[in-house]
């Protein structure tokens, strides 16, 4: 199975405060791995470095083949930066916050066109906004923003998806949902990387849990992550 | 004596309806990524651009273009490698035009009466001549917006995940900016540079009020803004010596008052609130 992701002695530092000690990490299409760890361990940074926001210090970073610098990489990917950036100077519907995820897979000078606004309407019924799409984005709940972003990450149907803090905002009662629809992509071959704090939001549906722990990757079982948690609140 | 006050004020009216159909498109962008005061900065930059191009025998809206381009591309440069805060680097470009300008023109003794009116504009004397030149910007900055305007859409809304989509945010920027610097110079005629800047604001804040989606806010912002041009001028022509950039403006603020109360009142009548 050919590789999606691959990371060897990736260090990064921002300043004197190094945050990636050595990364060493594979994932083949159809992965589905849970990043976790605490504040400032490194696990947004690390999705950074995978789409290109960062460079490391030292070792590479290699995506779908190639270099994560590369547009026509990048345009494979489908990126979920953690909280919403979506300024709300003007209003801004919530389909269109989802298109924006077509506009560089879509190419230039092409407008979007029928098919593209079904694939969009397709991204949001999978994250069950299908019924919002016309709706403005500041006028939804915090979850149903995030699940507007999510579905931005989804539309262009990427190879590789980098989420980062997923499910922040939603209900715990719809996070199994996405949960879900993460799994099934997954399933039909795309390679899901989620950042996440909760460590009951994806483990019955992920294949991996990895910590982020003193700037190095290891992966552990669900019980090794709350006890780990635990511990850490404990100090 | 009807046909002839239309024969000599339709130019005013065409250039007016032109500009402010024109700015609300640029602006809106530049209002969703908070670059507001960009208009304004460019502006300034101009009046350096016209007084030098005065000193060199060039005419001042060409003057003004080119002046106004090179800054929006070297500000771009300079925010785009943090070597400047935002507001920092329009503050010194603010300065710095006006400055320029006042002292290039000044040396050449021409620091009169027609640097009024490149201030604060002199729509009532454009010709057809004006017009051709003032739409061709106009149709430019239009074309190329309706030509990537889901890229300027993307980036707008989040630069950081747009650039992570491969989109190539630095050379988007720097367009925005230049088209930013054709409306000023297009519309220096018309409300004149200092107030250029409210024509780019203005309409979007109107249109703002009324939509539930950024292309909605655009062309509420572009009724909104040839409406203020069209009345504004109309004013001015009406009471005779009032200052027709000032007009504008205002028309354009009576406009955002006007969108504010109806919003507010249509949202109360049909809330939709989160689900």
């Amino acid at each position: 199975m050919h590789l999606t992701a691959e990371l060897a002695g990736v260090r990064f530092a921002y300043g004197a405060m190094r945050i990636l000690n050595g990364v060493d990490l594979s994932l083949s299409a159809g992965d589905f791995v849970v990043l976790a760890g605490p504040n400032g361990s490194g696990k947004s940074t690390l999705l950074r470095l995978c789409v290109g926001l960062l460079r490391p210090q030292a070792g590479t970073v290699r995506v779908l083949g190639g270099s994560p610098l590369d547009p026509d990489v990048r345009r494979r990917i489908g990126y979920a930066p953690q909280g919403l950036r979506v300024a709300a100077s003007l209003p801004v519907s919530v389909t269109e916050v989802v298109a924006a995820g077509l506009a560089k897979s879509k190419g230039w000078l092409r407008r979007l066109d029928r098919r593209d606004r079904r694939r969009v309407n397709g991204a949001l019924e999978s994250v069950g906004l299908g019924d919002l799409s016309a709706e403005c984005l500041f006028e939804l709940s915090g979850g149903q923003q995030q699940r507007a972003i999510l579905a931005r990450a989804l539309v262009g149907e990427p190879e590789l998806l980098l989420l980062d803090e997923p499910t922040t905002g939603i209900d715990q009662s719809a996070r199994p949902a996405v949960a879900a629809e993460l799994r099934r992509r997954a399933d039909a071959g795309v390679t899901v990387v989620a950042v996440s704090h909760d460590p009951d939001d994806f483990h019955q549906v992920c294949d991996r849990i990895l910590l982020v722990d003193r700037g190095r990757l290891r992966q552990v079982t669900h019980e090794e992550l709350h006890t780990h948690i635990e511990l850490g609140a404990a100090q | 004596m009807s046909r002839l006050f239309l024969s000599f004020f339709l130019p005013a009216y065409a250039a007016g309806a032109i500009v402010g159909a024109t700015a609300p498109v640029i602006g809106s962008f530049l209002v969703q990524r908070r670059l507001a005061l960009m208009g304004d900065g460019m502006g300034h930059l101009a009046f350096a651009g016209v007084a030098l191009g005065v000193a060199l025998g060039v005419a001042p809206l060409w003057g003004a273009l080119v002046v106004a381009v090179a800054g929006g591309v070297a500000l771009e440069w300079l925010r785009s490698r943090r070597m400047l805060a935002g507001d920092l680097s329009l503050a010194l470009i603010f300065y710095f035009g006006i400055a320029l300008g006042a002292v290039v023109l000044t040396a050449i003794g021409r620091f009169d009466a027609s640097a009024n009116g490149i201030l604060f504009g002199s729509i009532l004397t454009a010709t057809w001549s004006d017009v051709a030149a003032i739409g061709a910007l106009c149709a430019l900055v239009v074309g190329v917006t309706a030509l990537v305007y889901k890229e300027l859409l993307a980036v707008a809304l989040d630069e950081e995940t747009a650039r992570a989509s491969g989109l190539p945010v630095e050379r988007l920027n720097v367009l925005l900016l230049v088209m930013t610097a054709c409306l000023v110079a297009a519309g220096m005629r018309v409300v004149g540079l200092l107030l250029i800047a409210a024509l780019l604001v203005v309409p979007v804040a109107a249109g703002s009020r009324l939509a539930h989606s950024f292309r909605d806010s655009m062309l509420w912002g572009v009724g909104a803004g040839v409406s203020s041009a069209v009345a504004g001028l109309g004013i001015a022509i009406g009471q005779g010596d009032l200052a027709p950039g000032g007009t504008i403006v205002l028309a354009a603020i009576g406009a955002f008052l006007v969108a504010s109360v109806v919003g507010r009142g249509a949202a109360r009548r049909h809330p939709r609130g989160a689900a």
